[in-house]
């Protein structure tokens, strides 16, 4: 009888490790895709146009353009 | 050794401007030596060019309207692009609109305006004469009239802030400068691809309505989104040679992208004052420019092909 539920525990602990190494070595969650942008452009005979762009593809802009803004002191 | 941008910024021409390097870890020295350089060049330009310091070239030159006055290698470059745009934009550049301008209310640098209500300038009149006599280093303005280098000047400090990074480091491997969103660009970045250039959106503030991608060549934008003054923020500082007022027709703000930020800034001007199928046929006519044109409401339209970071188009809505 001992023997059998010794059998037992180690099959059951044996069970116990395989799952902690898996949950340990499980895959690590992919990345979230950045959203791609989308921008609403009218063409030159007045219909609008969506187009993508891969903000994710592009990395982080060097500068921006912009009306020139005052600094105040 | 990977590559990095080393970058400075301060303030100058009214507003933040930076210098930026492609540099490799080894040229911390040479890369400080191009952003100092850019530093000196854009301040040496505001001191001829500028119309709000009292002792410019330009503030002298304004003051004896009518007279030859000597003034220095950059204004009178600076003067002759100026009346090369003017000819370009069949004048809807024009850098006499000063005295409209400064009827406008606009009279000052521009956080220290006061509020006060818009006249009409007496006797105004769009293209008054700048003779130019480059082998003496003089110019002279026809009486009465008076220069406003704002934006070619900056589009003009940019380029040459560039050159002079480039003479401080012949072997400096891409640049950028950007004067408070006009931008010159030259080179290769430290990721070795081309300059990517945000397209702010001025309906929401920290959005973007594309990106540029640029391997050199300038990139300007005009508006009426900022720098608003008079009775309620009711005017704007883009005036109209043809009124001599502050322009009615117009977008929100352009952005134009041209061999050079001297052109992007003078087109930039000159469509921020047009209506949309006007500044469509004025592209069309200039083939070295592209730009984004944002109307007050509605879409953006783009000016040509301007080179937008895209992949595909998702819908075609009639």
């Amino acid at each position: 009888m001992t023997r059998i539920w010794t059998v037992v525990l180690s099959v059951w602990a044996m069970l116990a490790i395989v799952a902690v190494l898996a949950w340990q070595s499980r895959p690590a969650p992919a990345p979230a895709q950045a959203a791609a942008q989308t921008l609403v452009v009218k063409t030159v005979n007045g219909k609008q146009q969506l187009v993508a762009v891969q903000p994710g593809a592009l990395g982080a802009p060097h500068a921006t353009t912009a009306t020139s803004g005052v600094v105040r002191p | 050794m990977t590559p990095r941008l080393a970058r400075t910024e301060w303030r100058a021409v009214g507003t933040t401007c930076a210098a930026a390097a492609t540099a490799s870890p080894g040229d911390g020295r040479r890369a400080e030596r191009a952003l100092t350089a850019a530093r000196v060049e854009v301040e040496a330009c505001e001191a001829e060019l500028s119309r709000f310091r009292a002792g410019s070239d330009l503030s002298h030159l304004n003051a004896s309207a009518g007279e030859w006055v000597a003034v220095g290698p950059r204004l009178l470059e600076a003067l002759r692009l100026a009346l090369r745009a003017r000819e370009e934009t069949g004048g809807a550049f024009d850098p006499t609109v000063l005295p409209a301008l400064v009827a406008a209310g606009y009279d000052r640098s521009f956080e220290q305006l006061a509020e006060r209500p818009a006249v009409r300038a007496e006797g105004w009149r769009p293209g008054a004469a700048i003779e130019l006599d480059e082998a003496a280093g003089r110019a002279r303005l026809e009486a009465g009239t008076a220069v406003d280098l704002g934006g070619i000047g900056k589009g003009y400090a940019a380029t040459r802030a560039l050159d002079a990074m480039r003479d401080a480091w012949p072997g400096l491997p891409g640049a950028l400068v950007d004067l408070g969103g006009d931008l010159a660009v030259r080179g290769e970045t430290p990721e070795r691809g081309p300059w990517r250039i945000a397209v702010a959106d001025p309906r929401r503030p920290g959005t973007t309505l594309g990106t540029l991608l640029l391997h050199g060549g300038g990139v300007a934008t005009s508006g009426r989104d900022v720098r608003r003054f008079g009775p309620g923020g009711s005017l704007h500082h883009l005036i109209d040679p043809a009124t001599g007022e502050p322009a009615r027709p117009g977008p929100l703000a352009v952005t134009v992208v041209a061999p050079t930020v001297v052109e992007a800034e003078v087109h930039a001007t000159a469509l921020a004052i047009s209506g949309a199928a006007e500044a469509v046929a004025h592209v069309a006519a200039h083939p070295r420019i592209s730009g984004l044109y944002l109307p007050a409401a509605g879409g953006a339209l783009p000016l040509g092909e301007p080179p937008l970071a895209r992949t595909r188009v998702l819908v075609r809505a009639a």
